[in-house]
């Protein structure tokens, strides 16, 4: 690992600063930051370590309304909270569904929503691939097993957080804050427009520039009789990236459902918002038939590659359990 | 396994860190050019470090100071410059489990860990689990149960199991195999492990 200076920040406003320096890395628990490190696919001259920034461990709590927390809260904590888990048990599930016990030790939230993707070609330091700056994305002609079959156009990485797609269906905010100088300003940017498709700049998957930090990140406690869920399929029963996930949120009324929110990761370069599909449930009795056919409406407009057809198959299927589970919930007094 | 830390093995010896304090000075301008180089006007810039910085933080309880470099992890200032070489270093990207050590009592891939990180918190180590010639009730457990073949995981295991033991004393077979589910064994002796857990389990109650 090539050497760097390491900034230790009092709180955001300091990070954002130094993170404003040129080929400055940010850092959290660095689990994925160290792995690029080491193989050499990022060489940051500045490592800002948020970790020592006290205001973004502020504590997960109930705030106006919303769950609140700060951006470096570890996953784990996210995991074991009893009031997240109260208001938002499909927020906790997909911090607990996340990687190992000793990753979500470590990792934070802030982290896991702008995590790297898991690309093996943007992974390895020797494909100059696009999105490195190279010209090829060689993921079209090579080994795609793992790679998008939504949105595949020119850089077909999946997005990598667990976090991203319920904090999204969740109408959750980041709270960044921004250096200008040596001005620091606050503002708060929708999970719904953080993305950044590869279309727009194949360089980034979220719109933080040099010198933003995410210090907090919150979400509307959900109202009325509304279930939650996150669910995700796995080569590996533990351990592993998801090959397809989806979280919901439904709302009920009258037996009918008032409201859906349904996002699919790990199908496409971002996490994808499936408005077709809630326009199609609102209205209806929630039953396994009909969760059943929004799987399969989910999967219109797929564009497998050469090997990744089965998501197609594991799209459906994460749609069912995830309206299933958001469905259960809601009847069950609303969570 | 046992103690680990004689007189300047363990820590960084009373003589080698004064031999180190020139070191030290150097470095401190180092920080200062950094700083600078940093320097905007107005608020002071964070506090910045590059090149060999001293570190301080308890390793199997006891006060350790050491140099480290920001790049490196707390694994390699474990094995390379802490003689610890119980921590395992497999895959050293956090995909085994083998290098995984306490972090005030939370599992961590030490392979992932920058050492600066550690600075001020506490480090248990597989040297740190045994009191004195007494096993942990963990380690007792793996040797009744033959819970290892070649052996490089089990380092990584038992402290994940060690860990999983504090939180729940009497965990089910479904939560060891989620406490250890970040802990890869290739020649595959799980059965023996989750065997190994409750013997651990009732070694620490109190049972025999």
């Amino acid at each position: 690992m090539k050497d760097f200076t390491y900034v230790l920040p009092k709180d955001a406003a300091e990070a954002a600063r130094a993170a404003a320096a040129p080929n400055c890395a940010l850092k959290g628990a660095g689990t994925d930051l160290v792995d690029r490190m080491k193989e050499g696919v990022t060489r940051p001259d500045t490592v800002v370590n948020l970790l020592t920034a006290t205001d973004l461990r502020s504590p997960i709590r109930e705030e106006n309304g919303r769950i609140v927390m700060g951006g470096a809260t570890t996953l784990a904590e996210v995991a074991e909270s009893a009031l997240i888990r109260k208001v938002a048990p499909g927020f906790a599930d997909a911090a607990a569904e996340a990687a190992t016990p000793q990753i979500r030790n470590r990792g934070t939230v802030a982290g896991n929503l702008c995590q790297r993707p898991r690309c093996w070609y943007f992974r390895n330091d020797t494909y100059a691939c696009s999105k490195k700056g190279g010209e090829t994305c060689y993921s079209i002609e090579g080994e795609n097993k793992y790679h998008a079959i939504f949105e595949n156009v020119t850089c077909n990485i999946v997005h990598p957080s667990n976090l991203a797609p319920i904090l999204q269906v969740l109408g959750g905010t980041l709270h960044v804050v921004t250096a200008n100088g040596t001005d620091v300003v606050a503002s708060d940017v929708a999970v719904k427009d953080f993305w950044v498709r590869p279309e727009e700049d194949i360089s980034r998957e979220n719109i933080l520039v040099a010198g933003q930090v995410v210090r907090e990140v919150s979400f509307p406690i959900p109202q009325g009789m509304t279930g939650s869920s996150y669910v995700e399929t796995r080569e590996k029963a533990s351990f592993d990236w998801a090959l397809t996930s989806c979280a919901a949120a439904l709302t009920l009324d009258g037996g009918k459902i008032a409201s859906a929110s349904v996002v699919l990761s790990s199908v496409a370069p971002t996490p994808l918002q499936l408005e077709a599909v809630e326009k199609w449930l609102v209205g209806k009795a929630p039953s396994d038939a009909l969760f059943r056919e929004a799987g399969t409406k989910a999967t219109d407009g797929a564009t497998p590659m050469r090997d990744n057809a089965y998501k197609i198959t594991l799209t459906a299927v994460v749609v069912r359990r995830a309206l299933s589970a958001a469905a259960a919930r809601a009847t069950g007094g609303g969570k | 396994m046992g103690g680990h830390a004689e007189e300047g093995k363990g820590s960084v010896s009373r003589r080698g860190f004064l031999k180190s304090a020139g070191v030290a000075a150097a470095a401190t301008s180092l920080i200062d050019d950094a700083k600078k180089a940093m320097e905007p006007v107005g608020p002071a810039p964070a506090a910045a470090v590059r090149g060999e910085t001293e570190i301080r933080f308890k390793l199997n309880g006891k006060e350790t100071v050491a140099k480290v470099p920001p790049s490196m992890t707390l694994l390699e200032l474990l094995r390379e410059r802490l003689d610890m070489t119980g921590t395992k270093q497999v895959c050293d990207r956090g995909a085994c489990g083998a290098c995984t050590v306490h972090l005030d009592g939370r599992t961590v891939n030490s392979c992932l860990l920058l050492a600066m990180d550690a600075t001020g918190r506490d480090v248990t180590t597989v040297e740190g689990l045994a009191v004195g010639d007494r096993l942990h009730p963990v380690q007792q457990g793996f040797v009744e149960e033959d819970a290892m073949q070649c052996g490089f995981c089990t380092p990584g295991m038992v402290m994940s199991c060690a860990a999983l033991l504090a939180k729940n004393p009497a965990p089910t077979r479904a939560e060891c195999a989620e406490g250890i589910s970040g802990n890869i064994c290739r020649c595959g002796t799980y059965l023996n492990i989750f065997r190994a857990m409750d013997r651990a389990s009732a070694l620490a109650k109190g049972g025999k």
